[in-house]
């Protein structure tokens, strides 16, 4: 599977956010555990609305949560 | 493993139980037979009871087991992962589709008629809740 040009900080802010679960971050998105584990993984890319989602609810603006990788 | 995925895990193996023991246990030699369209349409009675009491009894354990996994909604990945395996099913139900055009100009009527399109369902179906079970795993 080829892995999406771009990195996440998901893992290292919910630990800093308390050692929020996956499920917590999930039900204040809006989405599933395993959705969340799957973004955290880079095995699946959010939408727009997800990924604003995310940032929002560990008030960091979205290049702070998510960073290209790729060329 | 989500409440989705296990329940797709149920569906595949009903189908495969219930399905497989029909198209073994089917008389092929009355197939092209008015009597063999009526065989089938009565082996269709257990072969439902084969597939949908597992799939009920699943469902109604997955969610006593994990109620809040049960109500919640689709999300994006599970819409995309429903999408992409349905795209996946068209494929093998046009095949079949043709596969019946194609014996029905032939000569071969009833019985093979419907089994023809019976197995294209159910290929359909198997390719359908097998890709979306792969993409689960896989995480999309």
């Amino acid at each position: 599977m080829p892995r999406l040009p771009f990195d996440n900080d998901i893992k290292t802010l919910r630990f800093l956010s308390g050692e929020m679960t996956q499920g917590d971050l999930g039900d204040r998105v809006g989405v599933t555990r395993q959705t969340i584990a799957a973004i955290e993984q880079g095995k699946y890319s959010p939408s727009l609305e997800v990924a604003f989602r995310i940032a929002r609810v560990f008030d960091k603006p979205l290049e702070e949560v998510f960073r290209w990788a790729g060329d | 493993m989500s409440f989705r995925e296990k329940i797709h895990w149920v569906a595949f193996v009903g189908l495969v139980a219930g399905f497989g023991w029909y198209f073994l246990s089917y008389p092929w030699a009355t197939a092209n037979t008015r009597s063999g369209m009526l065989t089938s349409v009565w082996m269709l009675f257990p072969t439902t009871i084969i597939f949908l009491v597992p799939m009920i009894a699943g469902s109604a354990y997955f969610a006593i087991r994990t109620p809040k996994e049960a109500n919640l909604k689709e999300d994006e990945r599970e819409k995309l992962i429903h999408l992409k395996g349905t795209h996946a099913a068209y494929y093998p139900l046009v095949l079949g589709v043709w596969a019946n055009i194609f014996a029905m100009i032939n000569g071969l009527m009833y019985g093979w008629s419907v089994n023809i399109l019976m197995a294209t369902l159910v290929l359909s179906e198997l390719v359908r809740v097998g890709a979306q079970l792969y993409y689960y795993r896989r995480g999309y």
